[in-house]
């Protein structure tokens, strides 16, 4: 009795159990729809679709029961989460996905752009994802990561991952190797992250200053 | 006598030739590089790391890996000691003690009775897991289909239990795992299960995407909420040997630790997190002057940081000799060796015993080595401590997608960890832990061949599994633990000691 007086929305005490049911009752749900057509088969010879069913159906169970269980014994709340972070995470990962090599996706073919274009795309989306974020320290930090991830995976370990454009590797002279335009694109962007860096410093304090 | 010295000089051998021992050296500093940050733990770190394995040989990237967790898990209890923020569970315990002498100027005593207490917990669980190595292997090769089902039946059950939370939820998240292992072609039909007609689902979901899904970028998702407060020690961390009046208070304690920790290590279920909690409550309750606890007491971080090292190292055991991971980080190591090609289990250490004492000995060389790392580059750390997380996350985002991405050349990888990643965060919301869910999908497979096994060979008679007596003992302790875990009281008694 106490627990309900505590909480003027009748019945529902635990939001969070609640939450959680649903959500157990919908993937149990899914789950029972996707293997409809499964053979069960028997208990001496099971078919695929006997297993995921029982499952289904255990997940089912624990849903309903966490759901039942949020009206009687008062839980913890949900907590309203920023969703803005997660989905700007997402987003960045997209993003990698989409342009590290060309990726069909029904009509649609992205160009294959490589690491040197990927890495710093997801570094600087995902980034944003922060609530204190600043766009130069992002910036340096692609610059130097980049090359970072380049020589580590496609020089040191050689990883079969794209590291520049299609388009761009067609203009490179024939007579020069991969490797050492790698090497000397990474030093090139190990060289402009020192710089932005430096020069973000001098412009900062010389704001600073000004504001004194 | 013989055959234990025999097998450990054969481990030896192998891991102290000159490759082994430097990917233990590269896995211990990695894993320590990484488990240092604050906001990663070893689970993140393995899953995150995986695929950096993938080309090395299966002895080679199993030590590694072992590298890499020994690395985390002593990475975390300097974060502990120094920034309050434990790294996951099992530095809880270090924070409250370690973080307290760290402010009074003694952090080098806590930092090197923690490394100390680890060595010796981790030398003493070595020498456990090569004596009961053996013998425990023998049972398990007795068991058929009937009695393995069972065994991940109790597996499962004492993961459930032993963690903390909701025992419902747990529940609810193994069997999640397991449904989700289903997805993907059947092996024994060749239908095609759960995978919307996409091509990329019906070799089933890849083991380090959903880990690194669930792990990585929710980990990310849920730390970005949350506002980050970090109180790096501005005390010079002081003398990094600790004086005779140190190493007395200290000696009993680190040898209750490793005594409690190998022996709860062992359950197959997180014993390995139960084990500082447990060394911690006895402390106190030995301890003369009980009130000095939580003020900076020495014991309290020599006793849990012995225990927990030693019940990281005991968790193996379940692992090697039966096959059956007992936390999530031994579910990544099931993963690692699939891939591997090498099926966990008591086979291991018949089939290829220089893999298996191979191992073993690697993880006291690993030890050995992270004394050596982490003492002298103190200072190194302190320094790593205080990049700040929003710098830190893309970097790590970063290399999630690269490594996932690395392992087939599938930009649609890619996006799945992404996509794993929501639904982890939205569990997360939801109160329901990941871990389980990863030790159902990793034992999931195994549990349907087994029980399809045990069907065909009791012709689809279900009573097989308690007719049989040592499957049906393993089910009967399982029944009663999981009872005892509801009953009122009992939950009570354990919800409370998680809290203290």
């Amino acid at each position: 009795m106490t627990s309900r007086l505590k909480h003027p929305a009748k019945g529902l005490i635990a939001p969070q159990n609640f939450a959680g049911g649903i959500a157990l009752i919908l993937i149990a749900a899914m789950a029972l729809w996707l293997t409809r057509d499964l053979d069960p088969g028997t208990l001496s010879a099971m078919g695929s679709g006997m297993l995921p069913r029982i499952l289904a159906w255990a997940v089912c169970l624990c849903g309903v029961v966490l759901f039942v269980s949020a009206f009687l014994k008062s839980g913890e709340r949900l907590e309203r989460g920023n969703l803005q972070g997660p989905l700007l995470i997402i987003l960045a990962i997209f993003a990698f996905s989409a342009t590290i090599r060309p990726l069909t996706i029904g009509p649609v073919t992205t160009p294959g752009l490589g690491l040197i274009v990927a890495v710093p795309l997801s570094i600087i989306i995902g980034g944003k994802a922060s609530a204190e974020a600043r766009i130069r320290e992002l910036v340096v930090l692609s610059l130097g990561l980049t090359p970072c991830c380049m020589l580590v995976f496609c020089d040191m370990l050689n990883l079969p991952i794209p590291v520049f454009p299609q388009a761009v590797i067609e203009i490179f002279p024939d007579g020069w190797s991969a490797k050492s335009i790698l090497r000397i694109s990474a030093l090139v962007m190990i060289a402009a992250a020192v710089a932005v860096f430096y020069t973000g410093r001098k412009s900062g304090l010389a704001d600073s200053g000004e504001s004194e | 006598m013989e055959t234990f010295l025999s097998n450990l000089s054969l481990g030896f051998s192998v891991a102290l030739g000159l490759q082994n021992l430097g990917l233990a050296f590269l896995g211990c500093l990695v894993g320590t590089l990484i488990g240092v940050l604050p906001g990663v733990g070893p689970v993140a770190t393995i899953a995150m790391l995986l695929p950096i394995t993938f080309s090395l040989d299966p002895t080679g990237s199993l030590i590694m890996l072992a590298g890499i967790y020994y690395g985390a898990q002593y990475g975390g209890s300097t974060t502990a000691i120094l920034v309050n923020i434990p790294g996951e569970a099992t530095s809880v315990v270090t924070a409250i003690d370690g973080h307290e002498m760290a402010k009074k100027g003694r952090a080098g005593a806590a930092l090197a009775v923690a490394a100390l207490g680890s060595f010796f917990a981790g030398s003493v669980a070595t020498l456990v897991i090569a004596a009961l190595g053996a013998p425990l292997t023998r049972v398990a090769l007795m068991f058929g289909a009937t009695e393995y089902f069972s065994l991940m039946i109790m597996g499962l059950v004492l993961a459930v239990v032993l963690a903390g939370g909701s025992v419902l939820k747990a529940v609810a998240m193994i069997l999640v795992g397991i449904l989700l292992s289903t997805v993907g072609t059947d092996l024994e039909t060749g239908d095609e299960r759960m995978t919307f007609g996409l091509i990329f689902l019906s070799d089933g979901i890849d083991f380090a995407v959903l880990a690194m899904g669930i792990f990585g970028v929710a980990e990310i998702m849920r730390n970005l909420a949350q506002p980050e407060s970090r109180d790096v020690v501005r005390k010079p961390i002081g003398r990094l040997l600790p004086n005779r009046e140190e190493l007395r208070q200290s000696w009993a304690p680190v040898l209750r630790g490793t005594l409690m920790g190998s022996i709860l290590g062992i359950l197959p279920g997180n014993g390995a997190v139960l084990a500082p909690f447990a060394s911690y409550a006895m402390e106190k309750k030995l301890a003369k002057d009980p009130s000095r606890f939580g003020k900076g007491a020495i014991e309290g971080v020599a006793g849990p940081e012995s225990a927990n090292n030693a019940g990281a190292q005991t968790s193996f055991i379940p692992l090697l000799t039966l096959g059956i991971p007992g936390n999530a980080v031994m579910a990544l190591m099931v993963g690692a060796m699939t891939i591997q090609g090498i099926i966990p289990g008591p086979q291991v250490m018949t089939g290829n015993p220089s893999l298996f004492w191979g191992m073993i000995a690697s993880m006291w060389v690993g030890n050995l080595m992270l004394l050596v790392i982490n003492l002298p580059m103190v200072g190194l750390w302190v320094r790593l401590l205080k990049v700040p997380y929003r710098l830190m996350f893309p970097a790590i985002l970063a290399f999630c997608c690269i490594g996932i991405y690395s392992i087939n050349s599938l930009p649609t990888d890619v996006m799945l960890i992404g996509l794993f990643g929501l639904v982890g965060y939205l569990l997360i919301k939801c109160g329901f832990e990941p871990a389980p869910l990863l030790l159902g999908f990793v034992l999931g497979k195994l549990m349907e061949e087994n029980m399809r096994r045990a069907l065909i060979l009791s012709r689809g008679s279900l009573s097989t599994f308690i007719t049989e007596p040592i499957s049906a003992g393993l089910l009967i302790v399982s029944a009663v633990l999981l009872v005892a875990a509801i009953i009122p009281n009992v939950r009570k008694g354990r919800d409370e000691m998680f809290v203290e």
